[in-house]
This record gives C-alpha cells, structure tokens and sequence, in this order.
C-alpha cells in the first residue's frame, strides 16, 4: 500500500455537550475513539493518515470542561480552556505567574488562541522518527530508530530512557509541575486526581502514552493548590527560534521564600526525558540555602547527575545544567 | 508638470487586489469539470520500480485516471522528468491519479500496490568521492553531455589529508587558476587553513507549486506559480515539445520564488500532459510537504580554504576547494562561489577547484545569492580572523581589500560596469556606528556577550539586450506589457516607471498588463540572477524612446513644425503647431499604421517579441524596441551588513539587538521597495546562517526537516525590530536609467554579519559551519566534543 | 446557528447523553464548486463507518451561507473550494505559516487547522470580509497597508492582515515589540518583517483615530 499524506481520513464527528456524554462516547467507541481537544496535534496526527480513529469526539461544545475558577483558594482550570485565556487571567498573572508565563511560551498566538491547557498537557512526542509513521517501539514495532547510531537525534533524551528516546513537548508541564498541580481525570468510574509529576509517565511505565491516560480516560480540568501562591518563579524555555517551536530544554521553578532563604523548592525541566523531569534532589539541596553561586553550581552539576547523551544532544547536558544554575541563582 | 516616478514611493498596482483576498495564485483557480491529481511519492532515496498494480486504485468509484512516468516525455542522463520510475530522491513523483476529489484521489494512491526494488544511495557529497564510496546514479557520479557517465573518486591520500582536518590536493571537474598562488603565499606574512561546511537548505515559498491546466481545441491553458513569465511558457512548451504559442499561460501572482520558479516548475509538466491524457482539468495542489521534496533546496558546500595576507591585510592569494551538493539532477552553485570569492577579496593570485556531486537528495536550484550567499558566509568570518591575527579593523580590512573600478576577477577576468563597495561599507559604517559600538565587543553582561559583525556581499545584477513593449491607446493612457513575473519585487510596475517618465505620464495614466500571455509580452529575461530591474528599465527605456519619437513625429505630421521641436507633459505633446492629447495621438497612430501601431517593427526585436507585438497591431500607438544601449562589464550590486547580537553563554542562543544593510545598486527606483528588499534578503540570510536546517538520516537517506516547524524559517521573533537599511544611490553609469538589481547580494550580507558577529561573541571562535544553532554554539562554548564531523553535511 | 439540531438518542447506550447530531445531507447542497470533497461519500466503506454529511449554515462575513460539509473538512478547505472564499490561503496546511488565519468571534486562528463543524453557530471573517460590502471601503487595517506599501508577494497578506485586524481589535496601541508578538503566528518568507510591522503599527495609529 503506498503512502500519501496531507488529507484526512474519514471519521465519525460526534460532538458531545456534557463531560457525561464525552465519558460516555469514550466508554463505547474505546480504541477507535480520539479526543479532539484544540486539535493542533490531532490534525497532524490526521493529516498524515497515521492515527485513524473511527470516531472523534470533540470537546469544544462541553461548556464544563471551559474556564477558569476560584477552587479551594487555588484555582481550578478546565482542560478546554485556551492558552490564551490562561495567559490573560488576572489571578494566574499575579499569583501563578510562572503557569501564564510557560503557556505563552507556547507556539502562537493562533495555537494559544485554540490550543488547550488539556490538549498542551497531553500532546504527543514530536520525535520525527515516531511522527513520520515509522515502526518504533512507542508505535508498537520493536526498534527506536531515534538511537541507532547514526540517527539525527539532537531533539531528543539525555535522561528516562526506555527503548525509547524521545522527549516530552509540552510547555505548560513543568510549570504545573512546580506549582504542585493536580490533574483530574474522569472515565465511568468516576475522577481520579494525579499529581502533576505522576500524570506523565515514561517508557519503562507504558511506551505507547505520553500520560497515565488510557482510551477511556479523560483529562476534564488541572487544579492548582494554594500553596505556590505568590512564590519566586523562574521559567525559561530555550528553541532554536524564537517563533513557533518546542523547547530543546525548559526549566519551571518555583521557591517559597523567607528572608533571603529558600523555604521549599519545586524544579521541573522538560526536552530532557520522555516525560517532564521533577528534580526533587535539587530541591533539597537549595532548601536552606540563599541560592548563592556555589549552591547553584552544585544543583545545577548535580540536576545532570546520570546524564547520558545521544549521537546528537549532548550539548543538552550543559544547557540543563545551566539553566537549573540561572533558576536557582534567581532568587539569589 | 508630470510627477517624478523615479526614486518615489509608490504602491504597486496590484496591491490592492493582494490585501483583499482578490489576487488570484495559481491554486485559487478554477475550471468546469476540474479534477484534482494527487502524487505518489519515492519511499526511499534510490530505487526503480519493479512493477506496479494499479487496478485497484482504478476501479475505485471517482477516479479519473491514472498519469505515470511512461506517459511523460523521459529524460535521459541526470535531467529531471516530471514524473519516473527511477526514484533519485525520497519524494519523487513516481506516478499521479486523478479523481473527482483530492480525498478520492488520495485513498486510491493507498490502493496501488508498488514493488520498489531499493538501490544504493548516497546524500553527503564528500561520501560519494570516497574511494569506495556509494553513487547517487547507478552509472555514476559525474556526467558529461559528450562523454556521460564516469565515476570521479578522490585518493586515499587525500582522504586521509580530510579525515585529519587538513587540506587535500584532488583532481577536481572544475579548477582554474589566476596568478601564482603558491607563490603568493609564500609571500604572505598570515596564511590561513580552514574547513567550512555550509548547509544545504529548502527555498519553502509560501506558495507551494500548485498549479492547474486543461487543454481546448488543442490548446494549452495553464496556471502555473512562476518567477518569470514569458519565459515560463517557452519553457513548458519546451518540455512538453510543442509549439509555444499554442500556450495561454496565466500567472498573475506568484508567492515567491528565491529562484526555485524561475522557470516555472516541474510538476508544473504534470496537470499539462494529465489533463490532456484525462480530458479533464486538473489541479495539482501541492502541499509543504511535497514542496519540501519537489520545491528546490540551495546547494550546501563543503570546502577547504586556504588564504593569504600581507601584513597590511591585503588578502594576496586564495586556494578554494568546494565539494557541491548536486542534487540528484546537478547545480552548479559552485562557479559564482569562486567568481564571488575573487571578486570580494581581490586576492590576484587565485586557484578554484570544485566537484558538485550528484546526491540522492531533493534537487537543487539556485536560492536567492546563489553561491555567492555561501561563499560570503563562509569566508567573511575568516576575514575577521585575518584581521584578528595582523591587528586589524574589521572594517579596514574589508575596505582594503575590496575592489575600485579597475576590478577584474574571475577565470576570464571579468570587468565591471560600476561598483561602490567602499561607499556601501562606509555608509553602513556611519549609520551602524561602528567606530563608536568597538568597545561593546565582547563585552559581557551576566551570561550574555555583545558581538558585532560585517557582511560585504556582491552578486549579479543586470543584464541587456532584452524588448519592451507598450501601447498608447485611444484613451490616453499608457499600457505597459511585461513578460517578467509577478513575484513580489514589484518589479512589474517599477521597471516601467523609465517609459512613463519619458512620455510626461502621471502613474496614474499608467497601467501594467502582467501574468497572462495571451495579453501580449515582449521577450523578457527570466527573473533570477537580479537581471530584471537593470534588464527591464533598459527595455523599456528603449521602447519609451520608440513611443516618443512616435508621439512627436505623429504631432509634427498633425500639427505642423519639426518633431524635435514637440515635447510631452500630463498626457498631451505640445510644439509649435499647438497640442494634441495621448488620445488623438493614439487615434492618429492607428489611422497611420505602420510602425505607428506595429504593424512594421522593428527587425531587431527578438522573434519572441514579435507574435505578441503582432497581436496588439493596430490598438493604438506602440512602443516597441530592443535595449541596444550596449555597455561593457558585468553588472553587479553590493550590500554591507551590520550586525550586533547577543549571545547567550549559557544556552547558546543569539538575539540579534541591532542590523543595518546598505546597498549599491545604482539608482534607487522604489526607496521602500528596495528597504524590503534589502532588509528582507539580509533576514532570509540570517535564517541560512542561523534558524534554519536540513537534516537526513545518513543511514535511511530521508530527511526530517521537511516541515516549517522543523525546516524553521526565521519568524517574527527572530528578527531584529529595528532594522534599518540605506543605499549608496549611485547610478551606473552604463544604463539610461541607473538602476541595477538588488534580489541576491543582501543574502550573503545577512548571514555573514550574523556569522562574524557570533564569532566576535565566542572571542574570535569561528565555527566554520552553517547553522549557527545554539547546540552548537553551546557545545564550543562549554568545550564539549561536537556531535558531528567537521565536514558532516545534512547535519541540521 | 446553523441547521443542526441539539435531540436525545434513545438507541444503544446513547439514553442518557445528549450530543449534537447534524441533519443528513440529502443531496440538496448548494454548494456547486465543491469540488474537493464531492466524492468522498463514495469512500466511506472503504475506509470507516463515516460520520453523517451535514448541511450546515455558517456565519462567514455576515452572511448566512449553506453548505455542505464533511465532518472531517477543515474550514479552510470549506471556504476556498466551497464558498469561493480563496483569500484564505494555504501555506502549509499545518498551523505552521499562518496564510490561512481567519477570525472565529473575533480571534485570529488557523483555518487550516479546524474543523469546519467546529464553527457552527460562531462568526467566521475572512479576508474578503474586511472591506464595507456597500462601499468597498477598507478596514483601517487594509488602509494601512496601502499607505504603507506591504507585503512582496503577499501570499502570506491575508492571514497577516487578519491577524492585524485581531491584533489593534485587542490592543489599539501596541509597542514595535508587542505587534511583533501578536503577529508571530505568522510567516513571511520575503522576510518583508520590517514593513509588515510599519503596516501594523500605522493601522493602530488610524484605528485609534478613528
């Protein structure tokens, strides 16, 4: 069968109106159901004829799943909710400022302005080799051809391997992860909450999934706690262009300070691994600290502890280790 | 008194259509019964077809047909069909359907059961001169119209000179040699040795190639995405072996080119010869991902370097070898880069060697600067390093070693009609503040470092001897036929501004006929090497001229008095027997006949001209004339670039604070369209020298940089804001008009002030290799071991 | 809204869910130039159990107009092979360039990367929706760009300007910077960024006195 790309295969629309309903389609149609969210990955998914659901439910008509509410003295976000609105809100620009920062490093402002906070959580890997339709163990065939010897592999890990390679893309991740967000994903069995760090999951865990999502699975709404309220942010992502690209390596932080001292620290970087990586030991060695030079320098040596580099990525490894100095020297 | 039209600011006439969605690209056409092709593409880089179903695909409810490589005119040797059963390339057509939708014809494309048998391949160049190295040709790696196909492999010895990062001594298809190099550098009190890779990249227009065509009553009606018009139709009737003026090609606008249309395309062959198998109209849209594949891509380099100083900086000898990525149908990019090399740095004692290799990679074409582009982003860092080494200005060196006048450079010692490098270096210079910005290099704040930078950049820019033609008509108005295309230059209107000026016209009693020949279009050049502002003010200035002398003998024959003793203003020719409209004048040309509305022409026109000028016969007065103003040398423009960037230490990305271009290109028609042009050219060389990539698998040869948001051409943040450019202005003096062409130079200038600049922010580190992306940059910067080669092509 | 209609199903499991079910196509199309898709129907047993054809009206340029869509057409595809609208522009076909930018309620988004059922019931502007239908008068941001001579080939103009439109929509008086990043969603190959951005800057100036 030959090949052709750019037009999308015929599917079933169905366009629920209640996160009910959507629970409900998902439950029935199964594996040959696709959740369309924004649709900025799905359509590429489509366009290249390699994802073919049968049906696609799309969330755009669930008023539920869409906006931005006061929750327990943090705040609530439904998955459907765009970029755009997240970048704009007055509470999140003041209190969670790092999350507005981290969703307009997203793409733009096109993609924030259909783009999801559900659809930017739960996106796949861009890995081209998994992207081009090819056989890898993360599209279900036994090789990863992103680490054969010669392969063209700069994008992808230096850490979390699993037979596969590649990294997680998602701008927002890191930042949810360093306000100690919670996701709530519901199926017919009612929500369950996951720690932001444990949504993404890894290679070793299940290598066909980005997230702790199966088939039935939907992702309806992020709640971020009260507690990394007004904390210190830093957040840097670093692309090769300034306009529309996935990070190479980004880094999230946040540190609740007293004094001139770190209280607590959260760190998460993304572009390094197939899932966003929290630095917990790093954040143990800040706390107590001011976030002086030496301190940096060590979290920073100490953040690459174990790092192994492809043919092609192992300038990731300074470029980790320097942002993880600049965000801890930050508060400094 | 009539406006003065040169060196005003004035909106093309096609704008308006542009901005309100009217403007019609080739894919925005439509004809009745019109079915849609769509393309099967090589799954590999090197195969042959061992056989084919398409049975399935056929009978499927809605398909048309089906055009394979056995129905399109084959080409023999290293020539591109349209069509093959050859594949050289991952993404080559193999074989087109048509159905009565794209969604039909894209399901039966996945019905076709194709047995490819695979064939070695090679997509790094240097590869293929190995001793054992792989062929992107079965037959071969070099071919020759006399003796075809032979195989050119470098020695041993020289690759082990390569492998140990030193310069080799191999036999080379092409080599010529000025002077006495070796001579020469044993004078020279700095001699340096580089290895400089300079990256292959795609053109991605914003258009992709469709294009539309159906056939009536034998002929040919076809909508094609092109640079040049007039041309474009001899060169589809060319490829499809038919008479020419059985063609109505339509192409009123084309989104841009980079001299990937100049001709039109290939594809362009496919709706052509389906629509006449079908009966049919066919579209052939063609998506970004086929035009990463069928569109064309620059050729990149990889080269040694060797250049000699004296101790004033005069650079007083060059050895330059260049290995060329060919394509799987040949460039020859190479040439200009050695032509360019000799003419930037006058070194007077010079040896050039180049291969271009044949490779099993997209084709490729010439990209805006071609070779010229390159060379200049490779060697201006080395320049800087000269000028390092001996103590020197940056500035200085490149005005010290710049041509004057009396140039001449190349294998035949090529003159020049003007050049004003110095006068462009210079004004940049002032309006950069270069003197004053000295002390911010290098200079560090936090992990950030200043580097500036300069880029001297010449190309190609004109040439002569093309027709203009125009018409009066009975309502006063001038009508200005082009054959150049439409791509954006806004050429089509500005080159016609000389005819207006001379007949006293207001713009606004102008109109442009563009982009359809059946309307009429002298034989023009092809838009590409900067030809046509210089080529097509002469053209027609020429047949300004012509119109003129008509109007003035028509008023002397009306009125009365000499003809020299009428002059032209506001659309009416005054003189001693009084006045008379550009309308009585128009209505007494058709009444004369003759020369007067073309029915005799001029017997010097080109054969091209003639049936076009035929057929406006009689409609009024024409303008008719060959540009036989003559002139000695070639003609060339030049852009200096100022760059000042930061660079950050810790992650490698560049943020470019601050750019300035000048250029000399003689007179300045259209101030703000030459501003784009400049500005625009010099960001599409810091996209080539620093966002954008090509990548392949070396051990698939596919590659992987075959979208936007992979092939990464610069956006709106990767840009300097604040850009400002200025133009020397001086006139050529070979030309009525002055004007020269200004498309290619400032590629070259862009890139290589943004590559000095960078290496002025690593304290002097040139990296030798195109793009500059932060990996890189990082991995020199934190002393890492680079992930690739030295010479490592397709890298990204 | 358009023709579809919000019901209940009470076959399978679907009782206890509601979800919007479009009316069958019937054939009665209006749309004659809709080329692209005609014979997609015919492919539905080959590929999956497609979804119903849908006769829709949308809301493009203010008018209300009938068409019929596939439930996997992308609103570009539906304007410019079904409605005639071709200033839509398709530069990439994957959010990636921005000649397809249109306005859905005002926002700049990627026609290219909607679906066209996805914007039912909402308003749609296209570039050929900018100008006074009764006068042909510009908007302030086309009146710009004229003044300020934009774009080279301009196959990116439409999206650019609809981004424009968007972009004083949202902030009348943008810095140099500011307009940079609105309009960073879109791609000019000529690289004609410097004057895009005077066309940008000049229309905010003419829409703030208006």
């Amino acid at each position: 069968m030959a090949k052709i790309r750019d037009m999308i295969p015929a599917f079933e629309l169905l366009q629920p109106t209640t996160i009910e309903a959507a629970i409900d389609l998902l439950d029935e149609h199964r594996s040959g159901a696709w959740v369309l969210a924004g649709g900025l990955d799905s359509f590429d998914w489509f366009k290249d004829r390699i994802k073919r659901p049968s049906a696609v439910i799309d969330l755009g008509g669930i008023p539920e799943l869409t906006g931005i509410r006061d929750a327990e003295g943090g705040l609530e976000i439904g998955a459907m909710t765009t970029l755009t609105s997240i970048v704009r809100h007055p509470r999140i620009r003041s209190e969670y400022s790092i999350v507005a920062d981290a969703a307009e490093h997203v793409a733009t402002p096109q993609i924030r302005n259909q783009g999801t906070m559900g659809g930017n959580l739960a996106q796949d890997t861009r890995c081209w080799y998994y992207r081009s339709g090819w056989p890898c163990y993360r599209a279900g065939g036994n090789t990863c051809y992103a680490s054969a010897p010669q392969a063209m592999n700069r994008e992808h890990c230096i850490m979390g391997r699993s037979r596969c390679v590649a990294v997680n893309p998602s701008d927002t991740a890191p930042a949810l992860i360093a306000v100690d967000a919670k996701m709530i994903v519901e199926n017919t069995s009612g929500p369950k909450v996951y720690d932001a760090e444990d949504f993404f999951i890894g290679p070793s865990i299940d290598i066909t999934r980005m997230t702790v999502m199966k088939p039935r699975d939907l992702l309806t709404r992020v709640h971020i706690p009260a507690a990394w309220a007004n904390a210190e942010f830093y957040y840097e992502k670093v692309r090769d262009r300034g306009s529309w690209d996935f990070q190479l390596v980004s880094i999230a932080a946040a540190f609740r300070m007293s004094g001139g001292t770190i209280e607590e620290a959260r760190i998460a970087v993304n572009g390094v691994a197939p899932y966003p990586v929290r630095l917990d030991a790093v954040e143990r060695l800040v706390a107590g600290t001011s976030g002086d030079e030496a301190t940096a320098n060590r979290a920073g040596d100490l953040a690459i502890a174990g790092a192994r580099a492809l043919r092609h990525n192992d300038y990731k490894i300074p470029m980790m280790r320097n942002l993880v100095r600049r965000a801890v020297g930050s508060v400094a | 008194m009539a406006e003065k039209l040169i060196g005003a600011d004035i909106a093309p006439p096609d704008l308006h259509a542009k901005i309100t969605g009217r403007a019609k690209f080739a894919e925005d056409f439509r004809a009745p019964g019109m079915v849609f092709a769509k393309l099967l593409l090589s799954p590999m880089p090197h195969a042959r077809v061992r056989s084919m179903d398409t049975s399935r695909a056929l009978a499927m409810p809605g398909v048309i047909g089906i055009l394979t490589a056995d129905d399109v005119p084959a080409r023999e040797g290293p020539r591109e069909a349209c069509l093959t059963n050859e594949p050289k390339y991952e993404g080559e057509p193999v074989l087109a359907v048509a159905a009565v939708d794209e969604e039909t014809a894209a399901a039966a494309i996945e019905e076709i059961e194709i047995d490819f048998e695979p064939l070695p391949f090679v997509v790094d160049p240097l590869e293929s001169l190995r001793p054992s190295g792989p062929n992107a040709y079965t037959e071969g790696n070099q071919f020759s119209g006399e003796d075809g196909w032979s195989q050119l492999k470098w020695t041993a010895a020289d690759f082990a000179l390569i492998d140990a990062g030193r310069m080799p001594n191999p036999t080379a298809p092409i080599e010529w040699t000025k002077g006495d190099p070796e001579a020469a550098f044993a004078e020279s009190s700095l001699v340096l040795e580089e290895v400089i890779v300079h990256q292959s990249l795609t053109h991605h227009p914003m258009e992709p190639r469709s294009n539309m065509a159906y056939w009536e009553n034998g002929r040919l009606f076809a909508f094609v995405s092109t640079q040049s018009t007039q041309q474009t139709k001899f060169a589809l009737a060319g490829a499809l072996d038919m008479d020419p003026e059985d063609i109505t090609l339509v192409a009123e606008f084309c989104g841009g080119g980079f001299g990937s249309k100049i001709s039109g395309s290939t594809v362009m062959q496919i709706p052509a010869l389906f629509s006449r198998k079908i009966g049919r109209p066919v579209m052939l849209r063609i998506t970004r991902y086929e035009e990463n594949y069928v569109g064309r891509a620059r050729p990149g380099f990889q080269s040694w370097l060797k250049m000699g100083f004296l101790p004033n900086g005069k650079c007083n000898a060059i050895d330059l070898i260049l290995v060329e990525d060919g394509g799987p149908y040949g460039s020859g990019d190479n040439g200009t880069a050695g032509m360019t090399a000799d003419l930037t740095y006058t070194p007077r004692n010079m040896r050039f060697r180049a291969a271009s290799m044949y490779t099993n990679t997209p084709p490729k074409a010439a990209q805006r600067g071609p070779g010229g582009a390159q060379i200049i982003a490779m060697m201006e860092p080395i320049l800087d390093k000269a000028a390092r080494e001996l103590g020197m200005d940056r500035l200085e060196i490149r005005r010290i070693n710049a041509p004057g006048p009396d140039v001449t450079f190349g294998p035949r010692d090529t003159t020049l009609t003007s050049v004003h490098a110095r006068e462009a270096l210079d004004q940049g210079a002032q309006m950069f503040d270069w003197a004053g910005k000295q002390a911010l290099s290098g200079q560090r704040n936090g992990s950030k470092v200043t580097g500036l930078g300069i880029g001297l950049s010449p190309y190609t820019a004109g040439s002569r001897g093309r027709d203009g033609l125009m018409l009066i008509r009975p309502d006063g108005r001038l009508y200005v036929h082009q054959g150049i295309g439409n791509l954006g230059t806004h050429s089509i209107a500005d080159t016609a501004r000389p005819a207006a000026e001379l007949l006293g016209l207001d713009w606004d009693d102008v109109t442009i006929v563009w982009g359809d020949s059946s309307k009429g279009m002298p034989r023009s050049t092809v838009q590409a090497g900067s030809q046509t502002t210089h080529a097509h003010t002469r053209a027609n200035h020429a047949a300004g001229m012509d119109a003129l002398r008509k109007v003035r003998q028509i008023a002397a024959a009306t009125l009365g008095g000499a003809a020299s003793a009428y002059s032209v203003d506001g659309g009416r020719v005054r003189g001693p027997g009084g006045s008379m409209t550009f309308a009585q004048v128009a209505q007494r040309a058709i009444a004369m006949g003759g020369e007067y509305d073309g029915h005799v022409l001029p017997e010097d026109i080109h054969a091209q001209t003639v049936p076009a000028a035929q057929m406006l016969a009689g409609q009024g007065l024409m303008g008719v004339a060959r540009d036989n103003y003559g002139g000695e040398g070639s003609i060339y423009s030049w852009v200096a670039g100022f760059a000042m960037i930061e660079l950050d230490h810790d992650t490698g990305v560049v943020d470019i604070k601050e750019f300035v271009g000048v250029t000399d290109c003689g007179t300045v028609l259209h101030p703000r369209s030459l501003g784009a042009q400049v500005l625009g050219g010099c960001i599409q060389g810091i996209g080539m020298a620093m966002t954008q990539r090509w990548v392949f698998d070396p051990q698939w040869g596919v590659p992987f940089a075959n979208r936007l948001y992979t092939a990464r051409p610069p956006g709106f943040l990767d840009i300097p804001l604040n850009a400002r450019w200025g133009a020397v202005g001086i006139a050529d003096p070979t030309s009525p008009v002055g004007a020269k062409g200004i498309g290619e130079p400032p590629v070259g200038a862009g890139a290589a002030a943004l590559a000095c600049a960078v290496a002025d922010a690593m304290g002097g580190v040139c990296l030798c290799r195109t793009p500059l992306t932060p990996d890189i940059i990082l991995a020199e910067l934190e002393g890492r071991v680079a992930a690739h080669g030295r010479l490592d092509q397709h890298v990204g | 809204m358009g023709q579809e209609e919000t019901v209940g199903v009470s076959e399978h499991s679907f009782t206890r869910r509601t979800f919007i079910k479009g009316v069958i196509a019937t054939g009665a199309t209006t749309s004659s130039a809709g080329y692209l898709f005609r014979g997609s129907s015919l492919l539905g047993a080959a590929t999956y159990q497609t979804a119903t054809e849908r006769l829709i009206t949308l809301t493009v340029n203010g008018q209300a107009r009938r068409v019929d869509v596939l439930p996997h057409e992308t609103l570009a595809m539906t304007l410019r092979y079904k409605l005639g609208l071709t200033g839509t522009k398709l530069g990439c076909d994957r959010a990636e360039c921005g000649a397809c930018t249109v306005l859905i309620d005002g926002v700049n988004q990627y026609g290219c990367s909607m679906l066209t059922h996805q914007v039912r019931g909402r308003s749609v502007t296209t570039i050929e929706g900018l100008e006074n239908p009764d006068t042909g008068e510009l908007s302030v941001v086309q009146k710009a760009v004229m003044e300020e001579g934009g774009f080279q080939c301009a196959f990116c103009a439409p999206g650019f300007i609809m981004s424009m439109e968007a972009l004083i929509a949202e902030n009348p008086n943008p810095t140099r910077e500011e307009a940079a990043h609105a309009l960073s969603g879109n791609l000019c190959r000529c690289a004609d960024y410097h004057k895009i951005l005077n066309c940008a800057m000049r229309a905010a100036e003419l829409a703030r006195a208006v």
